[in-house]
């Protein structure tokens, strides 16, 4: 019987080092290693092999939420990361073969990235949206820039069918789509590739003359409440009067993520401002 | 303002702006090409704030300006909707025609409620239309009319 085999091995042995801290070299792992040997090299079905597999995800799972963690402030709750992760984990002890040459970490690290990646390629949307919209959707947004360039505002709709030789209701779709994906933080990377800068990094601060503004009006107690980055987009809109592609062209992120953005930050002040706190 | 129309047909007229005054059903039945009617419930606002949008997109709006509409269109209905009496109905109207759309958003309310202009949220709404009004002509339903031209003037 399994019994004896399966309630204590999950626990202590595979946990102890590796879990107790988070900012730990490779060497925690290293205990792990003759366990990886193990594992690869029983057959399919031999009950032993769920035990061990067991212990190695548990034991690489500190890996796996660090890995979640690069990921962190893009609109994904952070548990939902951590889950995906560990699947990519799961995968990566499943498929590796030591006998391949290369060491766990460096096939398990891509294999878990890979599947996190994946994840908002895939499944960040709210809604279901066909995989040729959220194509489309990209290509929309790298035209966006050339054209707004070129028009001196933002494109229409049929305008971009005709820059991207799709048909205007294609484009249509894929706009709608694209309110779909709720990708909404300032902290958001600027292009899809953890060492980038965040949208942070590159906001400037609000104009003193902005700074002006805000004194006159009734919503300063709301908006001081708001990360400056959040503020400064406001700031621009409301009281600089920077169309939605200006903003876009001086932050250096897309119209799309700009409009996003307000949206959520406008609920956030309304929701702020109806329920003042007593002067 | 513009002169109301109460005999709205064709598609491509322009909207009743003053619609409290016209005595055919006031504000609660202006008559517009496109109307939506959703429970004054925050949750349904996206809904409505989706058809605005995707007519000013179909009208060939520049997208800054669609997104502007979207964002009006929600904040119009936000500031309504927590006026609405208790288990009534928001009517979003919306006329396409001439480069530009009107929208009139609408709610039932109890004892001649008003809308504030000097809010943050009415500079939010002139600043993303052309123009923005409030309709509160009519003593029981209390609307707010925003245009928004397709290019800037």
């Amino acid at each position: 019987m399994s019994e004896p085999a399966a309630a204590p091995p999950s626990g202590d042995a595979a946990t102890k080092p590796a879990v107790t801290g988070s900012s730990r070299g490779e060497d925690s792992y290293d205990h792990l290693v003759p366990m990886l040997t193990e594992h690869a090299g029983l057959p399919a079905d031999d009950p032993r092999r769920e035990v061990l597999r067991d212990r190695l995800v548990q034991g690489y799972l500190p890996l796996a939420r660090h890995i979640a963690r690069r990921f962190a402030q893009r609109g994904e709750p952070q548990e939902d990361l951590e889950q995906v992760a560990t699947v990519g984990l799961i995968h990566a002890v499943d498929r590796f073969s030591p006998e391949r040459g290369s060491d766990f970490l460096s096939y398990a690290v891509p294999t878990i990235t890979g599947e996190v990646r994946r994840y908002f390629r895939d499944k960040a949307w709210s809604t279901r949206v066909p995989r040729r919209l959220k194509d489309l959707r990209l290509a929309i947004g790298s035209a966006m820039p050339h054209l707004s360039q070129e028009l001196n505002r933002a494109p229409t709709a049929g305008e971009l069918a005709e820059h991207l030789q799709r048909t205007r209701e294609e484009v249509l779709e894929a706009l709608e789509a694209a309110n779909a994906y709720r990708s909404s933080s300032l902290d958001d990377m600027l292009v899809d590739d953890p060492s980038s800068g965040r949208l942070a990094d590159v906001l400037g601060s609000a104009d003193a003359e902005l700074e002006q503004v805000e004194h006159r009006e009734t919503v300063q107690p709301a908006l001081r409440k708001l990360p400056e980055r959040e503020r400064t987009i406001v700031m621009l809109r409301f009281f600089g009067g920077m169309t939605q592609t200006q903003i876009a062209e001086r932050v250096g992120v897309s119209q799309m993520h700009v409009s996003r953005l307000l949206t959520r930050t406008l609920a956030t002040l309304r929701a702020d401002l109806s329920d003042p706190p007593t002067p | 303002m513009q002169t109301p129309e109460p005999q709205q047909r064709d598609r491509s007229s322009t909207a009743t702006t003053d619609p409290g005054a016209d005595g055919s059903g006031g504000l609660a039945e202006t008559p517009t090409p496109v109307e939506v009617r959703v429970h004054a419930d925050p949750a349904l606002i996206p809904s409505v704030r989706a058809v605005a949008a995707d007519l000013a997109a179909r009208a060939d709006f520049d997208l800054d300006a669609v997104s502007d509409l979207r964002m009006a269109v929600d904040e119009a209905c936000s500031a309504l909707v927590p006026l609405a009496r208790n288990g009534g109905q928001l009517r979003c109207g919306f006329a396409v025609a001439d480069g530009r759309i009107d929208v009139i958003c609408r709610v039932p309310v109890a004892d001649q409620a008003t809308l504030r202009q000097d809010t943050f949220g009415w500079r939010v709404l002139t600043t993303l239309t052309d123009d923005a009004e409030v309709l509160d002509a009519d003593p029981e339903w209390l609307g707010i009319h925003l245009r928004k031209q397709r290019l800037a003037p």
